[in-house]
């Protein structure tokens, strides 16, 4: 008997150097180069780009909340239409989270017990509410994206005590043995587990350790990209990446800054998301290698250059600064200008990470990007850390 | 640019063509027609990438100044016309003064200048400073600075100050327009003002008649102060002033409107031998989350006149907004999808009403110009006005 993987997972290239490689992942909604970059759809949808518009991008993957999603329209709804992809007209795939971080960053009443995480809803009623391992799991085979999430017991980064980490290590794990047990859709959806155990090395590594036992197609680093410093950041995603095996992708959440991108890249992570480059879009902000443009300034106001010469996004072949700086911000068209320009940047930024690791000329990928984005080489410690830790030295 | 007409009845539905237009010979406008309106240079909520998906037709751009205020500085300096600057090359464009989405506001009229309201406030235009923006601007049609802030219950003293302001606005505009090399294929649009009183249109026209040679068409403008209420005037109000117009305007000039008129004004209009309007009433409905589903042709799936998406009676259901509709919202979207976006306030509801809206409104001028040639607009006007009056009983 056979069953049909949700996930088949294939290695391209390797980095000689660093810990970077290139692969491809085939999900039941199609193939996905990686390393990639998920923008972020909340709701079912990307900041004002229609799904016919990311398809042409040729944009393979985004993902989707759960928590926002199970309020509204609600799993009742989603499964009348027959899952997230028919209700927003998306045919490429989808990931979602388990709509615990949410639930904890967005709800200052969250309470996390063994049962599951309690928190008083946003809606009317106002009514005390417990999302399970089991009720995300259900909310999730709803939704029916290609990889969904495990609920997780997220403690933030900046939570000096180890006793309630500890705990939130293990419990993590007893709540991935339940979500793993009630999934309805196997062949279709693959569940990832999260690795959790915030900056405590140790920890980490218990958590990515029991999770590697379990019999699942990828894994998620979690808990990061809270506020913790650069310093301490980077080496748990170095920790995690040497424990978790090569032959599964490794998804590190909510990561999506260009030059943590190309670090976490070398790293040996293989997925990447992050709102920030759709919300800036927002306030008017253009994503460029040199570093971030604020369009609202005032020097743009006669500058009829486009916000990249070299990028081949439609905004970029169609406007000028001087135009965007006149309207972003005013109206909302102009913000889907902008994201456009936004999700192709990082998509373009993501191509070229995986093409020079197929050249096998990523390090050199990297002095330039590193060099594009300090001109004069002040290079922040972090940055040389990392990429020493990986034989890419900086001062050569 | 030219207008070519196929009657010469002075007040009487009527088929032209806009064409030998300078930058882009191969494009021709079949009137009546509509414009599409724009604000900040984008159609509101549809980028020019996004109309894409709505049409491929060649459209003129109505840019009303009130949204373009703000670039104008930076257009002295550009070197391309108004619709390259806007992203939008190959569209004809069409400068107004005042926006027909936004309420002009009353009572700030001054003596040979008018106010716009831009995102910073209000901003006084004269003569000069105005031809200033229209040349940099470049744009291939635009209309002469007026002050037509009047409407049915405008004042004996403020309609003769708007005579007096409009008319040397008109002198002034036009000697400006004839000596400028820049606006020489540029095709001008003279506003007609005076509000309700027909002494006051007779004595306006008269003052402007005798020099219409370098005018390309009139607006009929001074009829209402632009926003959503234009929606809601009455026919039989307006026809009177407007019927005196047209019967004293040269026959063979295009003649325009603004304002977001319901559709059975819009026919009523076309009866009488308007070419030109614009789509602001599409902006106007998206912005009440409505979408238009009156019956086009008598085979149109459909029992009603204006859906509103907000409705909680729409949260599953999984019809398209209008069945049977070819435009990308509907072939592809749903409209419990289109609730669930509005009602959690996301970019793309809007987005997919508004892709509607204008679809379904130049389809229905397409089937207005059908309806002009073969003689059967009456048909038509019966149809929408039905379709009208049930919807207004059930509301
Ligand atoms: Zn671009
Ligand atoms: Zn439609």
């Amino acid at each position: 008997m056979t069953t049909k993987s949700p996930l088949v997972f294939t290695l391209i290239a390797e980095c000689h150097t660093t810990k970077a490689r290139v692969s491809r992942m085939v999900l039941p909604h199609g193939p996905v180069d990686m390393p990639v970059f998920m923008p972020v759809g909340t709701q079912g949808t990307l900041k004002g780009m229609l799904p016919e518009q990311l398809e042409e991008l040729g944009l393979q993957i985004m993902l989707a909340n759960t928590y926002h999603l199970g309020t509204k329209p609600g799993v009742e709804i989603l499964e009348k239409a027959g899952g997230l992809h028919k209700f927003m007209n998306w045919n490429n795939c989808l990931l979602t989270d388990s709509g615990g971080f949410q639930m904890v960053s967005l709800l200052k009443l969250a309470e996390i017990t063994e049962e599951g995480v309690r928190f008083q809803s946003l809606n009317d009623q106002k009514a005390e509410v417990m999302l399970t391992p089991e009720h995300s799991i259900e909310i999730q085979n709803a939704i029916g994206a290609d990889i969904v999430m495990q609920l997780d017991d997220v403690v933030r980064t900046t939570n000096p005590d180890k006793a309630r980490i500890e705990e939130s290590v293990h419990r993590t794990t007893r709540w991935l043995d339940r979500c793993l047990q009630v999934h309805k859709k196997p062949d279709t959806q693959s569940i990832f587990p999260i690795v959790q155990g915030t900056l405590y090395e140790d920890l980490r590594e218990i958590s990515a350790k029991d999770h590697i036992k379990r019999h699942v197609n990828g894994y998620a680093i979690g808990g990061l990209s809270g506020g913790e410093s650069k310093d301490d950041f980077w080496k748990i995603v170095h920790l995690c990446t040497n424990i978790l095996p090569k032959d599964k992708p490794r998804y590190l959440m909510g990561v999506g800054f260009a030059e943590d991108l190309v670090i976490c890249c070398a790293l040996g992570c293989d997925m990447f998301d992050c709102v920030f480059p759709t919300r800036t879009a927002r306030f008017g902000c253009a994503l460029t290698r040199t570093g971030q443009l604020n369009l609202k300034k005032e020097k743009f106001k006669k500058d009829f250059k486009p916000i990249d010469e070299n990028c081949p996004c439609n905004t970029c072949k169609n406007y000028t600064r001087a135009y965007l700086s006149g309207v972003v911000t005013v109206y909302p068209s102009a913000c889907h200008l902008i994201t456009e320009h936004n999700v192709v940047f990082q998509m373009r930024l993501m191509k070229d990470i995986r093409e020079s690791i197929k050249q096998d000329k990523f390090p050199e990928f990297v002095r330039k990007f590193m060099l594009d984005l300090y001109p004069n080489k002040e290079y922040p410690t972090w940055v040389r850390d990392s990429l020493s830790a990986v034989n890419i030295s900086l001062t050569l | 640019m030219k207008f070519y007409v196929e009657s010469v009845s002075k007040c009487a539905q009527r088929l032209g063509t806009l064409s030998e237009i300078d930058a882009k010979p191969s494009v021709s406008i079949k009137t009546p027609a509509v414009m599409l309106h724009t604000q900040g240079g984008q159609i509101p909520h549809i980028t020019h990438e996004v109309f894409k998906l709505v049409s491929r037709d060649p459209q003129i751009l109505q840019i009303p100044l009130a949204g373009m205020h703000t670039f104008k500085e930076a257009m002295q300096y550009y070197e391309g016309t108004i619709s390259n600057f806007i992203g939008s090359k190959d569209s004809l464009t069409c400068l107004t003064l005042q926006d027909p989405c936004n309420i002009t506001k009353q009572g700030h009229n001054s003596t040979l200048k008018v106010p716009i309201w831009t995102k910073n406030g209000k901003v006084y235009y004269d003569a000069k400073s105005y031809m200033d923006v229209v040349e940099s601007f470049k744009p291939d049609i635009y209309f002469l600075l007026s002050d037509g802030d009047t409407n049915i219950s405008s004042s004996e003293k403020r309609i003769s100050k708007s005579l007096s302001n409009t008319v040397s606005f008109y002198k002034e505009c036009l000697e400006r327009h004839r000596k400028s090399q820049t606006l020489a294929n540029s095709f001008v649009i003279a506003p007609v003002v005076g509000g309700y009183k027909q002494l006051a249109r007779e004595k306006f026209l008269k003052s402007i008649l005798a020099d219409v040679k370098d005018v390309g068409g009139f607006l009929i403008d001074g009829l209402h102060n632009n926003g959503p209420e234009t929606e809601f005037l009455e026919f039989a109000e307006i026809e009177p002033v407007v019927k005196n117009i047209l019967n004293k305007l040269p026959t063979d000039k295009l003649r325009v409107i603004q304002g977001c008129w319901n559709p059975v004004n819009v026919i009523n209009l076309v009866e009488m031998g308007i070419d030109l309007f614009d789509s602001s009433y599409c902006h106007i409905l998206t912005e009440r989350s409505a979408a238009m589903t009156f019956a086009i042709e008598p085979t149109d799936q459909t029992d009603t006149y204006e859906i509103n998406l907000r409705d909680a009676k729409y949260l599953d259901d999984f019809q398209p907004i209008l069945t049977g509709c070819n435009c990308t919202s509907c072939t592809k979207y749903s409209r419990a999808y289109i609730h669930h976006l509005l009602s959690v306030h996301e970019l793309l509801g809007p987005i997919l009403v508004m892709i509607h809206n204008v679809y379904h409104y130049l389809r229905f001028f397409e089937k207005i110009r059908k309806c002009v040639k073969s003689n059967t607009l009456q048909a038509l006007q019966v149809s929408i006005t039905e379709q009208f009056q049930n919807h207004q009983k059930t509301k």
